[in-house]
């Protein structure tokens, strides 16, 4: 897949974390993996129909999570329950949303899936003869990943 | 859950915002509070319902505030409240079919705490900017 396509999300996902949650990302590696991995507690999958197709993964340590959560809401969060996985979902979505508009203005027109929220360290999705990106950015309460297997259609 | 940051500069939107968001609080604190869903389902439909009323009072009174300073971009601004409004009476007539589920609950609580943040911090902000364009601070 090509490198053009995450740039979009990074931008949308600085965007949505400072607005949202007064955190700045960094980028910490960017690396092609033979499989789409999500190695911390709480992931956000979304698909991705249209000129490109394909699946993009948000993961989140579970200390991350609730801390999220608890900077949107001001109430301490114990455990990844059902508002906890919402509201990363919602996150994801308004993320991704964000990053189909950017996007767009290169002529790619796509649409998102609704989010579907998984809890626990899964080995998920793999692609044969298909390399993912992995994005990995950190922030001022952990580090998290958007994983990404998109393709042009 | 008010954070100084949500403001965009007009007095009357500020100070509803606040409310809005201190109903919020109330609601998503009821509903994340320990014990038996049943036993407290009472107290998050009365949280939710106070919640509800506000947000309308809030959309109308901002709606009108646009209209007031000539916003440019007021009827985009109405659909997006329009769009919101359905979809909280999608989950009222949900929760009206289905009954309060507490997964169901938390799934609205978590919509309405994004879509909030969210809104303020975007779509607001530059009702805010219009306004101070304009020299009509309050």
């Amino acid at each position: 897949m090509k490198a053009e396509y995450v740039n979009p999300f990074y931008i949308a996902a600085c965007d949505v974390f400072e607005l949202m949650l007064s955190l700045h990302p960094k980028r910490s590696s960017l690396k092609a993996v033979e499989e789409l991995i999500n190695t911390k507690e709480a992931s956000v999958v979304l698909g991705v129909t249209g000129d490109l197709k394909g699946i993009v993964i948000f993961s989140f340590p579970k200390e991350m999570a609730l801390e999220m959560v608890k900077i949107m809401s001001g109430i301490e969060m114990e455990e990844i329950d059902g508002f906890v996985s919402s509201a990363l979902g919602e996150i994801g979505n308004i993320i991704s949303g964000n990053a189909l508009t950017l996007l767009s203005k290169n002529n790619y027109k796509c649409d998102i899936t609704p989010p579907q929220i998984l809890v626990g360290k899964y080995k998920t999705f793999s692609a044969p003869n298909e390399k993912s990106l992995l994005l990995s950015l950190s922030t001022e309460i952990g580090e998290f990943d958007i994983s990404m297997l998109l393709k042009e259609k | 859950m008010w954070k100084e940051k949500y403001k965009i500069g007009v007095e009357l939107i500020d100070s509803q915002h606040k409310e809005l968001f201190n109903r919020v609080y109330d609601f998503l604190s009821t509903m994340q509070s320990k014990g038996d869903w049943d036993e407290k389902l009472e107290k998050v439909k009365e949280t939710m319902n106070f919640m509800q009323e506000y947000v309308v009072v809030h959309f109308n009174d901002e709606e009108a505030y646009q209209d007031e300073i000539g916003y440019p971009e007021r009827e985009e601004h109405k659909k997006v409240h329009a769009d919101f409004r359905s979809t909280i009476n999608n989950y009222v007539e949900i929760f009206n079919k289905q009954g309060f589920s507490e997964e169901l609950v938390q799934q609205f609580g978590a919509k309405l705490m994004t879509w909030l943040i969210m809104h303020v911090c975007k779509a607001d902000k530059k009702i805010g900017e219009y306004a101070q364009s304009k020299g009509e601070n309050n």
